[in-house]
Formats: C-alpha cells, sequence, structure tokens
C-alpha cells in the first residue's frame, strides 16, 4: 500500500513552490519594462496637471502668463487633454496590460529590450508632440492635435505592445480567459483602428466638414471608452477580487459585460454633436448608443460592488483596494452621468457648458486615474521585491484624489447647469452668465492643486520605491506567506551565488 | 481619397470578422463553460480565497475574512 498521508503533503508543497516561483519568474520579467512605463506615466501625469491648472487658472484671470506665447490658452489647454491621455494613460495602461497579462497567461514577458525601446521612443514621441503644440503647430483637431509627424513615434511602439500582447496569450499556460484578459486583448484590436481611422480622416483629410466633425468625436469619445476605460475595468477585476481573496460575485455578468461594451460603446461618440449641423439619425444613433451603455455599466456595477460587499472594512487597511473601490464607484457615476447627458433633453441644458468638462474629469480622474494607482500600490513592491516607503504619503495622495475630484465634479457640474439653464433666457447677458462662473472656477483650480499636490506625493513615494530609499523587505503586503518569501531569498541567493556575489 | 476610404472600410471590416470569430472561436473553445473555475483561476495556493493580499506598509495584514 501507498503511505499517501506522507506523498500528499509534499505534492501540495511541491505544487505551492512551482505557483509562487512562476510568479515570482513572471514579475521579475516585467520589472525593468513595466517600471519605465509606470514612472513615465507618472512624470506625465504631473506635467499634464500642471498644464491644466495653468489653464484653469486663466479662465478666471485671463491676464496670468500672459505675455509668454507658448503658454497662451489655446496651447496650454491641449498640452493639458494630450498629454493627460497618451502621456498618462498611454504609459499607465500599457504598463498594466504588459504586468497584468503577463501575470494572467502566467508567462515572462516577451520582448523585454524591445519593450523597454518602445516605451523609450513613446515617451519622446509625447515629449515632441508637447513642444510642438507649445511651440504653436497643433493640429486643431480635438484629443488628435499632436502633429502628423509625431504620430510615428506613437504608433510604431505601440506595434510592439500589440505584438507583445498577443504573443503572451498564445503562449499563456493557463487553461481559461480570464475577464480581463478579454478587455486587454480587446483593447490592442480597438485603439489601432481608432487611431488609424481618425487621422486618414481628420489630419490625412479623408473627409472635411462636418463629416470630420463626426470622425472627430467618434475619436474623441472612444479614446475614453474603448482604450481607458477596458484597461481600467480590467484592473479593477482583478484587484478587487484579488486583494480581499474573494471570487467576483457573478462571472456570467462579467462576461455579458464586457460583450455589451464591445457592441455598443463604439456607437455613442456622435452625442457630443448634438445641435450641430449633422444628420439628425446621426445623433439618434449616438443617444441610442448611449442607452444601450446602460447594460454594461450596470452589470459591471453590481459585479464591482456586490463583490466588495461584506468587505469594505478593508478599505481602512489596503490603499490598492481604497483606490481600486474609488476607481469602480466613480465608473459607476460618471458612466451613468455620461448616458444621462446624451439625452437631448439633457444637451439642452448641458451642452456647450463646464459640465462637460466636470463629466470628463469624473472619468478620467475619479475612474480611470484611481485604478491605474491601484494597479501601481499592487504591482510596484511586487516588481521591485520592495514595499512602498511612506503610507502617510499613499494616505495623501488618497484622499487628494477623492476630495480633489469631488470638488473639481461639483464645481464645473453646478456651474455647468446654471450656465446651461441661464443661457436658454435670452434676457440674460452673457457676461452676467460669465460672472456667475468665475467663483466655480476658483473652486476648480483650488480643487486642481489638491489633485496637483495627491500627483506630487504619489511621485515621492515612486522615486523612493526605484531609488530604493529605506528599503523595507519583510513586510506582508509584499507575499502574504512565509513559504513564499523563504523561496524568493533562496532564489536570490542562488542568483547571487551565481554570478560569483558572496551570499547574504 | 478612393484609396483611404477603401483602407478604412477594409480595416473597420477586417476588425468586425476578427471579433465574430474571436467569439465564435471562444464558444468553441469553452471559454463560456465552467464559469465558476474561471473566476478562480487568479487565485492559487499560495494566494488562495480568503486571503487578504494587501494593506498598508508598517501595518498587520487585513486578515482573512
Amino acid at each position: 500500500m501507498t503511505d499517501t498521508s506522507a506523498t500528499t503533503p509534499t505534492l501540495e508543497v511541491s505544487q505551492l513552490e512551482d505557483e509562487v516561483r512562476s510568479r515570482i519568474e513572471v514579475d521579475d520579467s516585467s520589472r525593468l519594462v513595466v517600471s519605465v512605463f509606470w514612472a513615465s506615466s507618472l512624470f506625465w501625469l504631473t506635467v499634464a496637471t500642471f498644464a491644466g491648472l495653468i489653464s484653469s487658472i486663466k479662465l478666471h484671470s485671463p491676464g496670468f502668463l500672459g505675455g509668454i506665447e507658448w503658454l497662451t490658452f489655446g496651447r496650454i489647454r491641449p498640452v493639458h487633454w494630450d498629454v493627460a491621455i497618451y502621456g498618462f494613460g498611454g504609459t499607465a495602461a500599457s504598463g498594466t496590460l504588459l504586468w497584468l497579462q503577463a501575470r494572467l497567461c502566467q508567462v515572462r514577458l516577451p520582448f523585454p529590450k524591445l519593450l523597454l525601446a518602445a516605451g523609450i521612443v513613446f515617451n519622446l514621441g509625447i515629449a515632441a508632440g508637447t513642444v510642438a503644440i507649445l511651440m504653436g503647430h497643433s493640429t486643431g483637431i480635438e484629443a488628435l492635435e499632436f502633429p502628423v509627424y509625431v504620430m510615428p513615434l506613437l504608433v510604431l511602439p505601440y506595434v510592439a505592445i500589440v505584438v507583445a500582447n498577443f504573443t503572451m496569450y498564445v503562449r499563456k499556460r493557463s487553461s481559461h480567459t480570464y475577464v480581463s484578459q478579454w478587455y486587454l486583448m480587446a483593447v490592442t484590436v480597438w485603439f489601432p483602428i481608432l487611431v488609424i481611422a481618425a487621422e486618414a480622416c481628420t489630419n490625412f483629410g479623408a473627409v472635411d466638414g462636418v463629416a470630420q466633425a463626426i470622425a472627430n468625436w467618434w475619436y474623441g469619445h472612444n479614446v475614453v471608452g474603448l482604450f481607458a476605460t477596458p484597461t481600467g475595468i480590467a484592473a479593477a477585476y482583478y484587484l478587487i477580487p484579488k486583494v480581499i481573496g474573494k471570487p467576483i460575485h457573478s462571472y456570467h455578468l462579467s462576461l455579458l459585460g464586457f460583450w455589451s461594451n464591445a457592441i455598443f460603446y463604439n456607437w455613442a461618440g456622435t452625442h457630443h454633436l448634438t445641435g450641430g449641423p449633422l444628420p439628425a439619425w446621426t445623433i439618434t444613433v449616438g443617444v441610442v448608443g448611449s442607452m444601450m451603455m446602460f447594460i454594461p455599466v450596470i452589470t459591471i456595477g453590481i459585479n464591482h460592488h456586490m463583490t466588495m460587499l461584506g468587505n469594505f472594512h478593508l478599505l481602512r487597511t489596503s490603499p490598492t483596494l481604497r483606490f481600486a473601490v474609488m476607481g469602480s464607484m466613480m465608473y459607476t457615476v460618471s458612466s451613468f452621468q455620461g448616458s444621462l447627458e446624451a439625452l437631448r433633453s439633457h444637451q439642452e441644458i448641458t451642452h456647450f457648458t463646464h459640465y462637460t468638462i466636470g463629466h470628463v474629469h469624473l472619468g478620467m480622474y475619479g475612474f480611470f486615474a484611481p485604478l491605474m494607482f491601484a494597479m501601481m500600490y499592487y504591482a510596484m513592491p511586487r516588481l521591485m521585491r520592495q514595499e512602498w516607503s511612506s503610507a502617510r504619503l499613499i494616505k495623501i495622495h488618497f484622499w487628494c484624489t477623492l476630495v480633489g475630484t469631488f470638488l473639481y465634479g461639483y464645481a464645473m457640474c453646478t456651474a455647468g447647469v446654471k450656465e446651461g439653464l441661464m443661457m436658454k433666457d435670452a434676457s440674460i447677458p452673457f457676461l452676467k452668465i460669465v460672472g456667475m462662473t468665475i467663483p466655480y472656477l476658483w473652486l476648480r483650480t483650488f480643487a486642481g492643486l489638491i489633485l496637483f499636490t495627491g500627483t506630487v506625493a504619489f511621485l515621492i513615494n515612486f522615486g523612493r520605491m526605484l531609488a530604493r530609499h529605506r528599503v523595507k523587505f519583510a513586510d506582508a503586503t509584499l507575499f502574504t506567506s512565509q513559504r513564499s518569501w523563504g523561496l524568493m531569498m533562496a532564489q536570490d541567493r542562488a542568483l547571487r551565488t551565481a554570478d560569483g556575489e558572496p551570499g547574504t | 481619397m478612393l484609396f483611404v476610404f477603401m483602407f478604412i472600410w477594409s480595416f473597420a471590416l477586417l476588425a468586425g470578422i476578427m471579433m465574430v470569430w474571436l467569439l465564435a472561436w471562444a464558444i468553441k473553445r469553452g471559454e463560456f463553460q465552467n464559469m465558476r473555475e474561471g473566476s478562480r483561476m487568479i487565485f492559487d495556493k499560495g494566494e488562495p480565497i480568503g486571503k487578504v493580499t494587501d494593506h498598508f506598509p508598517g501595518t498587520p495584514a487585513g486578515g482573512s475574512r
């Protein structure tokens, strides 16, 4: 007879060792590439927030930096948006994609040198585009202001990311495709199509006039919804269950959410042109698409919030969870707001007002950015094998992000509604309406300052992580089992011995 | 101009066909079956269901459910 009581625990220990070793190998393979993408994303977030602050101040104090042509509103505002979406969003989302896909596929990151080069070239592209806009070379097409000659520096590196993404998927060791992987795969299909089609229709002049405006806003809406949003949702579907140790509430709903998002989001962009000189049916298509978006938004919302049910006490102790839950809650809020905003009756009041700006920031800084922060707070200690140096800085970052986003949303949405209602009354002079918005514009600048403070706090913590400041190896955040920790140390010793270094 | 339009439409058509093919492939591969197992693939023996895997540095773990 075989003594199973002795062999079974040994098998379990062996399996545990394999799983932990595999996780460590995957993280080690992506350390440099993902760190470069995320470090650059924080740099660009700082630049974007600073540019946003200057733009915001100029709206209530027009003389501010008025003598510097590089910093006029028409240049600094496109810098704010393009650097936020491509500089911060592009690099944060790419880092997230590469790390998460490697983890879920349980494979090493392929082509690290190529991806590193891609990250460097992409950053050069963002820098070149930013300088070009500041010099006055903007194309004038919203969200596509970078001159055409800069685009190869952004598109070619993304090809490397697409190739790496599919390579990992083809090589994957896991038998199932997790819901986050659906989103990550889709992003790398959707985004290149969006950019190529929009560039062709706008900056390359395939169409002009009203048709160009349609293409512009089809892109402007989808760059948020089919690039930033899927990456954020993929992060939430991984982080929330992983941190609290509980599978997502309904896996069926998660897949329904993905496919309904894939089918409906693409149609919603034309609602940005309600009231414009477009055929009515094109607007109606956008309105219907926006209404249909309630299906994915509700299914995703149910899944995220029901998964958290009974675990909200962990928000006190987990930095990752704080940002992830903030992001997923704001996804529900901003998506409901966005769908309702598409209605013609709603647009009668809020269109062409500050309300839209408030909505965009609730989406980008309330939903997408916190989920990218959550991903960095979770993954960086595992990539660098080092704990965050300051819990206080993490808390400052979180509260600044939360308070700043709410203040910003309140200021802009309230100002927008009041502005819209006043504009419907023809007897009110326009200057009086502008005067009414000024206290709200000051409040926005204040909110921007709070957000900027939070960004700086994160930048300091991130910089300390890269500089190995106050290294702490033994915190449980990193590896929750002592066995994992022991394995990692053993691997380290083996590597050092192989390199001829004295063991520790 | 005609070339650009043909390029865009071909590209869009290709993307649409790819998505339909992907959906059919996923169904055939059984991706929409055994959902329970799928939702648990992010856990393993080192980080199992019930284990909290993140907390502030320098503070005790959040504990298990």
